[in-house]
C-alpha cells in the first residue's frame, strides 16, 4: 500500500512522491482510495509501475512547491474541522511556513488555487493567511498599491465610504 | 518619405504589440498589419533599399513563426481611443490562466508603455525594426515557446541585467487576489482580518467593498464575539443577536459558496436602515438540528429543497434584517465606549434614604431603599413611574420579572407585588430577623436573613425548608440548571448547597470577615487560557467543622470509571441536571473580590483595589462590576488580575449595582441612583 505515487503536472512533468506525502491532498487520497477499491483499474503488481495521477490544474513549478510543503508536513496530525479556525482567528503562521510563503504574488496565487483544488486545507489556510497579512494594517491606498488595484470610486463615493467605516478607526 | 511613414506606423505597432504582450495575448492586428506590409513590399519590389535586406532577412525567419502561431480565431475590435477590447474567443495558445477572458490578466500600464515608445524613437530605424521583431515573435508565441525564449534571454543576462529584471518583476507581479480568486476563497482571506483592516478593505474598490461588507464576513465576525471577549474590542453580542446568528449560520455558508450567482447581491449602497439582505431566506432542509431553538419550528415551515432559489423580489421570503456589519458596528462602538470610558451619566433622585437594591430590564428600573419604598423608573426619560409602599422599614432586596415583584425588608417580611398595578399581592413572615437577600426562579424562592437561615420556598407545592448557617446570611443565588444554591455568610464563607439533598456541597473559605455577595459567572465564560498565573492555593475543603459533605463525594467518585461529577453521583445520573456553574465570584468586607472554581473549591484569583468593604457585585461574560464603602465603582475583567477602570460619583457608599452589556446602574448611601450608559 505504501507504493510511491507519480503525479503529473498540467504541463506534463511527472513527479514521484511517497504516498503519505501525496495523501496530504484529500483529493488525491480519495482518488487513491477509489482506485484501490476497483482493483483492476490499475494493475500494479509489486508496485513496479507506480500509479500516475494527473493534477490537471497545477503546473510543474507549483506542483513542486506544493509537494515541498506536503513533504514538510507529512507527519502533521489530521486537521480539525472548520469550527476550529473559527475559534482561533489568529493570522500567526509558523516559521517554516512563513519562509515557504516568501514567494511572488503569482506563485502565492497559484499555491492557493492548487491547495483549494487538491483539497489541502492546512496549506490553503496558510496561503489565505499570508494574503490577509498583506492586507492587514494598510490604508486603502496602500492596499491598492500592493495589489495593483484601480480605485473605481468617484471622489464623492470614496468620501462617503470612508465616513461609513470611520467607526472602526480608534 | 514613404518609408518614414511606414516606420512611424511600425513603431506605433511596437507599442500595441507590447500592450498585448503584457496581457499575455497576441494582437492579431499587429501581425495582420505586418503581413500586409510584407505583401505590399513583395508587390512593389524595392530591393535597392539597403536596410531592407536586413529587414527581409529577418522576415524570412520571423514570418513563418508568426504565421504558424497567428491567432486565427478572433479578430479584435478596437474602440476609438485605441484601447483594444477584450476578445471573446478563447485561444488555445494561451497560458491557462491568461485566457483573454480570464479575470487576472495584467493591466497594461499606459505610462510605462509611453516611456518605452520615447526611448524606442531615439534608436535608428533598423534597430527599431529588430527590436520589434523580437517583441512580435514573443508576442505571437504560445506559453511553452515563450518560456523557452525567456530562459534563453535569462541565460544571456549579466548580473546587472538580472538585477534589473528582478526589481522590475517584483513591481509587475501584483495580483488583485480578492477579484481573481473564487469568492469563497476571497471570503476565507477576509475572515482572517481584524475589524479595522476589513473596514479599510471595503474602501479599496467596488469589488472589494462588495466582498468586505458582505454578511458572510460579518456574520463570522459576530460569531467570534459570542461567549468570549475579543481582546481588542472587548464586547459580546446580546442574546437576541446570538440567536439570530445561530439560526442563520447555514444560510451564510450557502451564501459564501453561491456568492456572485444570482441569489446574492452586494449589500446596498449604504442606506442606513433600509438595507436588506436576502441571507435569511434560503432555509436549507438539511439544517442542523438545534434543540434549544424554539424558533426552529417556525422556520421549518418555510423549508424548501436545498436547490431552491428564492425569487429576490418575493416579499414572502424577504426578511428585513439589518446587515451583520451594522450589528457588529453597534456592539463594537459600545465595547470601545467601555474601553475609553465614554458614557453618559443619569442620576435618578427621589429616595429619601439609602438605596439598597436595584434591578433593571429593558427600560424599567426598580430600586429599593431604607426609606421603605420601592420606586419604579423609566430609564430613558428618568421619570419616576410608581412608588410602592407597604414595608414598614427599609427594603433590602428585590427581584422582578414580567408579572411580579418580590421584595425583602428589614421588617422581616417578604412581599409579592403586581408591579404593573402597584398592588401588594401577599406578604410572608418566614424569618425571625431582617431579610437581606432573595432570589427566585420559576418554581423556587430563596431568601437569606440575619436569622442565620436561608429559606427555600416552593411556589408550586407551597413547601419550604431551611438551610442553616452559622451566622447571618448576606446573599443567595439559585442555580436552576444544577438545582443548587449559593450563599454568602457573615462567618467568612460562601457555600454551595444541593437543593435535592439539602446538603452543603462546597465551602469557599478564604475571605477575612463577612462575605457580602456571591454570584455565579455564566457557564459559557471561557477562563481556562487566562488563568495560568493564578494563585494555586487555599483549598477550602479543610475547614472541618463547616464542611458537611464536601469530601465524601470526592472519595466516592474514585470508584466510578468515567469522569464522575465531583459533586456527587446525582449530577451524573440525572440527565436534566447540569453541573453547578464552574466559576463563582464573591466579595467581602475585606475589600477583596475572589474568583473560585467550584469543582475543586480553589480560590483562583483575588482582585485587590477597593479600599473598604465591597457591598455590591455583578458580573457577566465580559466584566465584573463592584461597588462599596469607598464610594467607588470598579470594573474588572475576570481574565486579568488588575482593575480595568474606576468610576466615582456617589458621595457615600455604593450599596448595589446592576450590570448589562451596555450600562451599569448603582444605588448609594447618598440616596441617589446613577446610571452609566455606554451606548453610542
Amino acid at each position: 500500500m505504501s507504493a510511491p505515487i507519480t503525479l503529473t503536472s498540467s504541463d506534463g512533468v511527472e513527479i514521484t512522491v511517497e504516498r503519505a506525502v501525496a495523501e496530504r491532498s484529500i483529493l488525491i487520497k480519495n482518488m487513491l482510495e477509489d482506485l484501490g477499491d476497483s482493483g483492476e483499474a490499475i494493475p500494479i503488481p509489486n508496485a513496479r509501475l507506480p500509479r500516475v495521477l494527473t493534477t490537471w490544474q497545477v503546473n510543474e513549478a507549483v506542483l513542486k512547491k506544493v509537494i515541498e510543503w506536503c513533504e514538510h508536513h507529512k507527519n502533521d496530525p489530521p486537521t480539525a474541522g472548520d469550527d476550529d479556525d473559527n475559534r482561533r482567528k489568529t493570522t500567526d503562521i509558523d516559521e517554516w511556513d512563513q519562509k515557504f510563503m516568501q514567494v511572488d504574488q503569482e506563485m502565492l496565487f497559484e499555491i492557493i488555487l492548487a491547495a483549494n483544488y487538491l483539497d489541502i486545507k492546512a496549506l490553503l489556510d496558510v496561503g489565505c493567511k499570508t494574503v490577509a497579512n498583506m492586507i492587514k494594517g494598510k490604508s486603502p491606498e496602500e492596499i491598492r498599491k500592493t495589489f495593483n488595484i484601480q480605485n473605481d470610486f468617484t471622489p464623492e463615493e470614496e468620501d462617503q465610504i470612508r465616513r461609513e467605516n470611520e467607526w472602526a478607526e480608534e | 518619405m514613404e518609408q518614414n511613414t511606414q516606420a512611424s506606423s511600425g513603431s506605433q505597432d511596437f507599442v500595441d504589440t507590447l500592450l498585448s504582450a503584457g496581457r499575455g495575448e497576441s494582437n492579431a492586428d499587429v501581425k495582420r498589419a505586418q503581413s500586409d506590409e510584407t505583401n505590399e513590399m513583395k508587390d512593389t519590389q524595392r530591393p535597392d533599399d539597403a536596410s531592407d535586406t536586413l529587414l527581409q532577412l529577418a522576415r524570412q525567419n520571423v514570418e513563418p513563426f508568426l504565421t504558424k502561431y497567428h491567432p486565427r480565431q478572433y479578430a479584435p475590435f478596437r474602440s476609438q481611443d485605441g484601447t483594444p477590447e477584450i476578445p471573446r474567443t478563447v485561444n488555445a495558445g494561451y497560458c491557462y490562466r491568461h485566457q483573454p477572458d480570464s479575470k487576472c490578466r495584467r493591466q497594461a500600464d499606459e505610462q510605462s508603455m509611453r516611456q518605452l515608445q520615447t526611448e524606442l524613437d531615439t534608436l535608428p530605424q533598423s534597430d527599431q525594426q529588430g527590436i520589434a521583431h523580437v517583441w512580435s515573435l514573443f508576442s505571437a508565441a504560445p506559453a511553452k515557446q515563450r518560456k523557452l525564449m525567456l530562459q534563453g534571454i535569462l541565460a544571456q543576462c549579466c548580473f546587472p541585467q538580472l538585477s534589473f529584471i528582478s526589481a522590475s518583476v517584483r513591481e509587475l507581479i501584483r495580483i488583485d487576489f480578492l477579484t481573481a480568486l473564487p469568492p469563497e476563497l476571497s471570503f476565507k482571506i477576509l475572515r482572517y482580518l481584524d475589524t479595522a483592516s476589513l473596514c479599510r478593505a471595503a474602501q479599496v474598490s467596488h469589488r472589494w467593498r462588495a466582498l468586505a461588507d458582505d454578511d458572510v464576513v460579518w456574520h463570522r465576525m459576530c460569531e467570534q464575539h459570542i461567549r468570549r471577549k475579543c481582546a481588542k474590542c472587548g464586547w459580546g453580542l446580546p442574546l437576541l443577536d446570538r440567536k439570530r446568528l445561530r439560526e442563520s449560520k447555514r444560510e451564510i455558508e450557502l451564501r459564501a459558496t453561491n456568492w456572485g450567482n444570482e441569489s446574492s447581491k452586494p449589500l446596498g449602497d449604504g442606506a442606513p436602515n433600509g438595507t436588506c439582505s436576502d441571507v435569511e431566506i434560503t432555509v436549507n432542509g438539511k439544517r442542523k438540528i438545534d434543540t434549544d431553538d424554539q424558533s426552529c419550528a417556525m422556520i421549518k415551515r418555510h423549508c424548501k429543497s436545498p436547490a431552491y432559489k428564492p425569487d429576490p423580489n418575493d416579499d414572502y421570503f424577504k426578511t428585513r434584517y439589518r446587515p451583520w456589519k451594522d450589528v457588529y458596528r453597534d456592539r463594537f462602538v459600545v465595547g470601545m465606549n467601555w474601553k475609553h470610558r465614554r458614557c453618559s451619566v443619569k442620576v435618578f433622585r427621589g429616595h429619601t434614604d439609602s438605596v439598597m437594591c436595584l434591578q433593571f430590564e429593558d427600560n424599567i428600573l426598580m430600586t429599593g431603599s431604607y426609606d421603605s419604598t420601592v420606586k419604579i423608573w423609566d430609564m430613558e426619560s428618568g421619570e419616576e413611574l410608581r412608588t410602592l409602599r407597604g414595608h414598614t422599614t427599609g427594603v433590602r432586596c428585590l427581584q422582578f420579572d414580567d408579572t411580579k415583584l418580590i421584595t425583602g425588608s428589614l421588617d422581616r417580611s417578604i412581599r409579592v407585588w403586581n408591579w404593573r398595578t402597584g398592588e401588594c399581592l401577599s406578604k410572608y413572615n418566614g424569618h425571625s430577623e431582617a431579610v437581606i437577600a432573595l432570589h427566585f426562579d420559576a418554581t423556587l424562592l430563596a431568601s437569606a436573613s440575619v436569622d442565620r437561615t436561608v429559606k427555600i420556598w416552593n411556589f408550586k407545592d407551597k413547601s419550604t425548608f431551611i438551610l442553616p448557617h452559622p451566622e447571618g446570611v448576606n446573599a443567595v443565588k439559585i442555580d436552576t440548571a444544577s438545582r443548587t444554591v449559593l450563599t454568602a455568610c457573615d462567618d467568612g464563607a460562601a457555600r454551595l448547597w444541593d437543593l435535592d439533598t439539602k446538603q452543603c456541597l462546597r465551602v469557599f473559605h478564604n475571605h477575612i470577615g463577612a462575605v457580602q455577595q456571591v454570584i455565579p459567572l455564566p457557564r459559557e465564560i471561557e477562563l481556562e487560557s487566562h488563568l495560568d498565573d493564578c494563585e494555586n492555593d487555599h483549598t477550602s475543603l479543610k475547614d472541618g467543622d463547616t464542611v458537611i459533605n464536601a469530601l465524601s463525594p470526592l472519595l466516592e467518585s474514585k470508584s466510578l470509571s468515567v469522569q464522575p461529577s465531583s459533586f456527587g453521583s446525582s449530577f451524573d445520573q440525572d440527565q436534566d441536571r447540569q453541573e453547578p456553574p464552574r466559576y463563582i465570584i464573591t466579595s467581602g468586607v475585606d475589600a477583596t473580590i475572589r474568583l473560585w472554581e467550584t469543582n475543586t473549591g480553589r480560590c483562583l484569583r483575588t482582585f485587590f483595589g477597593h479600599l473598604e468593604g465591597i457591598w455590591a457585585l455583578s458580573g457577566d461574560t465580559l466584566r465584573i462590576a463592584s461597588g462599596g464603602m469607598d464610594r467607588m465603582v470598579k470594573i474588572w475583567d475576570p481574565r486579568v488580575p488588575t482593575c480595568q477602570d474606576t468610576y466615582e460619583g456617589h458621595s457615600a457608599a455604593v450599596n448595589c449595582i446592576g450590570l448589562s452589556d451596555s450600562r451599569f446602574i448603582t444605588g448609594g448611601d447618598d440616596y441617589h441612583v446613577r446610571m452609566y450608559d455606554f451606548r453610542a
